[in-house]
């Protein structure tokens, strides 16, 4: 079991963590937010939605994929995770480029062709 | 997983037919020369459940959450009775929680 020291200046902060585990666990989150970001943008193009309204219906995805993400965590990040940021917002920007690809794949093939 | 993975592609399934219904939908319309303003109720219908299945699979697919805390059930590090001539105690592992009192778990 790799373990590492990590200090930090918060008190409830625990100083060993299994940092094996957290690199699964990130993994895990990214896996999770690129295949939602693909099935997102499919459905968007399907949709036709054009412009704004597919960045919005985007977020709404990703807020979706946090909250589900968080029940998996059992909504208490800190034994999974060194800080809610990992699990809210990690990926989100990385994944709107899978969707923008998707979502003009999709609706070029349902809409155009 | 299996469950999970079956979950997905039937998520997948759904989105597929929902395309080539909205597909055979614009080519009626272009037909009736009418305009296109969204595809019709039962394929949103069939979009969103889709949509669910597929958000539902994708967070229970990739593995399960480890703990990262060294103090949990499953982080448990067991030390067996081992020969004097090879322990030694003065290292860093000194920090590392451990109770010598633990027996393997079977």
């Amino acid at each position: 079991m790799a373990t590492q020291d990590k200090r930090s200046d918060t008190s409830d902060f625990p100083e060993i963590i299994n940092t094996d585990n957290l690199q699964s666990n990130m993994k895990s989150i990214y896996y999770s937010r690129t295949f939602l970001s693909i099935i997102g943008g499919v459905i968007a193009g399907i949709w036709g939605f054009t412009g704004f309204t597919g960045f919005v219906f985007y977020f709404v995805v990703m807020l979706a994929a946090s909250f589900g993400l968080a029940a998996k965590a059992k909504f208490s990040a800190d034994s999974y995770f060194d800080s809610w940021n990992r699990v809210l917002l990690d990926g989100i920007l990385g994944g709107l480029m899978s969707f923008v690809l998707f979502w003009t794949f999709a609706y070029d093939i349902v809409h155009i062709f | 997983m299996g469950l999970g993975f079956v979950v997905g592609i039937i998520g997948g399934f759904l989105i597929a037919h929902a395309a080539f219904s909205t597909i055979q939908y614009r080519g009626e319309l272009k037909i009736m020369e009418e305009q296109f303003t969204g595809p019709p109720f039962n394929v949103v219908i069939e979009l969103l459940v889709g949509l669910g299945l597929c958000l539902w699979a994708g967070l229970a697919v990739p593995t399960k959450f480890l703990s990262i805390l060294p103090h949990s059930d499953e982080n448990r590090v067991v030390s067996l009775p081992a020969n004097l001539d090879f322990m030694v105690f003065n290292h860093r592992g000194k920090v590392l929680p451990s109770n010598p009192d633990l027996k393997l778990k079977i």
